[in-house]
């Protein structure tokens, strides 16, 4: 046995030298915390001589953004959609290549189009992974034909919902419950009215509005609160815990898709070929395929679904991603100005004035 | 001659790492605030062209005023709480307890837990399906659980009261400790009862210890964000939850560091008014 580990060992070792060209380390990532996960670029490691890329974290896009900035320097990093436009406008990313992304004629057709993926013609960023962002609600104490977004404002939920502690998610929902979900991004004087006259009347139901969504999840355990705007992750947490509850995705009454991606810094230092190789295998289907099996996260890459378990895509709810590209709001870069306006008006919302 | 020069210089050579760490780290960080304070930030382009327009824009918002008069509505309560509840404690182990040492570390045992932490245990405490809603349910005392102990100004005071508590012991236990017992001798030999001597000589005596531990207190607390995020709800923001979205979601750090400066000011001056008044207040007992 021991003589064996050792061979296995030396033999290892060997691959590890002969393949490498360079250390699969020298490339730095700045991402959301868990997706260093080596099951999401398998053949990269596989390339690098076992050797992941070099991890660091951010909380937020807003604590990415203001990181970048000041001077923080990676190769690629991790926003969405809704992000793009703001760092494009900033200097901070440079357009991808798509001759060199392999696995761009396999990505979901309608993923390749999204605004904020593509801007001005040029590809900035590389989907990942989407999924959406919706009315979660306990299913034992809200019919599924009763519930609607308009519900929230409903007197006899006082103390029972929850919003995120964000100006652009919250302006989603109300976009969509006030019938301008289309026009998110540019709403009009009115419309934005529209949407803060919502969020004004929700408010007084509201417990709280959440900034992390284990707080969410722990609420709609215990019953605390009904009903909740939240990610799709928390609705997995909810299935997995055996809790009674559901999105709420009928693209009619009102559900938002988010995308992200893989940016390319342009204080990349790293060769572009190490860039793209690491791009490649995050796209790759076996990389979707596990993000879709293990974490219930939807990937970019059509074959992945394909490959996945068909009992997980209908039960995380993504076995029509094509409704969701089509009749659900996207997260895309709201105009500047609009988006100081829903910034400074959800803080007069939740001070309550 | 020689000699005042050199201990002049020796006390230059020992200040001067304190001195020059005061520097960089609090001198130049404020003055780059300040800086700040006066420029525009349109989305990602920062005019440096001064102007007053950030000023002019915080004062005249009944947000700020609300959000400023809310943190130091809530600071002046976790001051009072905190005080209030530590004093007997100082008391105890400076007057009563034996073993004083073993005391005062078992006073600062909550502070070898992160303070992040005690917060969430707070959350445990209070929550809908907490400890205390559980015990309540448990004895049959409610029906249903409380909904008011979370997310709301108690719950932002409760907590801020308890991560303070050794802040409050431990300067009103120093100036307990340095009370000359022979005063209080005196006093019992003039007449006074147990009660008249505690107001008369004890209290006055240590009026600088409450100051001391009212402004460790009320200083940083007007500022804290993180307890009314995690626990203050939909009615427990302060002014802090809204400097960091200046400097966060809204990118906008002139005016994030203008609404600094506004409750820099305002803290500075509600803190000099209760140093004068507490100073008065305790010539007047006496």
């Amino acid at each position: 046995m021991r003589l064996q580990g050792i061979a296995a060992f030396a033999l290892a070792t060997a691959i590890s030298t002969g393949c490498a060209s360079a250390g699969g380390a020298d490339l730095s990532v700045f991402d959301w915390s868990g997706y260093e996960d080596p099951g999401f670029f398998a053949s990269y490691m596989a390339k690098y001589g076992n050797e992941a890329p070099s991890y660091s974290y951010f909380g937020s896009q807003e604590e990415a953004f203001t990181k970048l900035m000041s001077g923080f320097t990676a190769d690629l990093a991790h926003p969405c959609s809704d992000a793009v436009r703001k760092w494009v406008a900033a200097d901070l990313i440079k357009p991808l290549d798509e001759s060199k992304l392999t696995n761009w004629a396999d990505m979901l057709p309608e993923i390749r189009e999204v605004d904020g993926i593509v801007l001005d013609g040029k590809l900035y960023m590389l989907p990942f992974e989407w999924g959406n962002t919706g009315l979660i609600y306990r299913t034992d104490k809200i019919a599924a034909d009763a519930v609607s977004l308009q519900l929230l404002a409903d007197p006899a939920y006082a103390g029972k919902i929850a919003i995120p502690d964000a100006a652009s998610s919250a302006y989603a929902l109300a976009s969509l419950a006030t019938g301008n979900g289309a026009d998110y991004t540019n709403l009009s004087d009115e419309q934005f009215k529209e949407a803060s006259d919502f969020l004004r009347a929700i408010h007084p139901n509201m417990r709280f509005y959440w900034s992390d969504a284990g707080q969410l999840d722990q609420a709609m355990t215990s019953g605390e609160i009904e009903m909740g705007w939240a990610w799709n992750q928390s609705e997995l947490n909810l299935i997995w815990n055996e809790v009674p509850a559901a999105m709420m995705r009928d693209v009619d009454k009102g559900i938002a898709t988010w995308v992200c991606g893989y940016v390319h810094l342009k204080s990349s230092t790293t060769p572009d070929e190490q860039v793209y190789d690491l791009l490649n295998a995050l796209t790759d289907p076996v990389s979707g395929q596990y993000i879709i099996d293990n974490w219930g996260y939807p990937h970019s890459n059509a074959k992945a679904f394909e490959m996945a378990d068909q009992a997980n895509i209908e039960a995380y709810g993504f076995s029509d991603p094509k409704s969701f590209f089509e009749g659900s709001l996207f997260f895309d870069a709201v105009t500047p100005e609009l988006e100081a306006k829903m910034l400074a008006e959800f803080e007069r919302i939740k001070a309550g004035f | 001659m020689f000699k005042p020069r050199s201990e002049a210089a020796r006390g230059y050579a020992l200040s001067s790492p304190a001195t020059a760490y005061v520097g960089f780290l609090v001198a130049a960080p404020l003055v780059i605030l300040i800086t700040y304070s006066f420029w525009t930030q349109t989305y990602v382009t920062l005019d440096k062209t001064p102007t007053l327009g950030n000023y002019r824009a915080a004062l005249s918002d009944p947000l700020v005023h609300h959000l400023m008069l809310r943190s130091i509505w809530i600071a002046g309560a976790v001051t009072l709480a905190t005080v209030v509840l530590a004093y007997p404690i100082a008391y105890f182990i400076a007057m009563k307890a034996r073993r004083k040492t073993i005391w005062l570390l078992l006073i600062t045992i909550p502070f070898w837990s992160s303070y992040l932490l005690r917060v969430f245990a707070w959350k445990l405490i209070l929550g809908f399906n907490g400890v205390m809603n559980s015990a309540l349910l448990g004895l049959g005392l409610i029906d249903e659980p409380l909904d008011f102990l979370l997310y709301n100004e108690f719950a932002v005071v409760l907590t801020l009261a308890h991560a303070w508590a050794p802040f409050a012991i431990l300067p009103i236990y120093v100036s307990l400790q340095k009370i000359d017992p022979s005063l209080l001798e005196a006093a019992t030999d003039l007449g006074n009862s147990p009660l008249q001597r505690f107001l008369r000589v004890t209290l006055p005596l240590t009026v600088p210890g409450i100051i001391a531990a009212s402004l460790i207190i009320f200083v940083p607390t007007v500022g804290d964000y993180v307890t009314p995020a995690l626990v203050g709800g939909s009615d427990g923001k302060m002014i802090a939850n809204l400097i960091q979205v200046q400097f966060g979601a809204a990118n906008n750090w002139p005016l994030g560091a203008t609404l600094s400066l506004l409750a820099m000011m305002s803290v500075g001056f509600v803190a000099i008014v209760f140093v004068i008044a507490g100073r008065g207040l305790g010539g007047r007992i006496r």
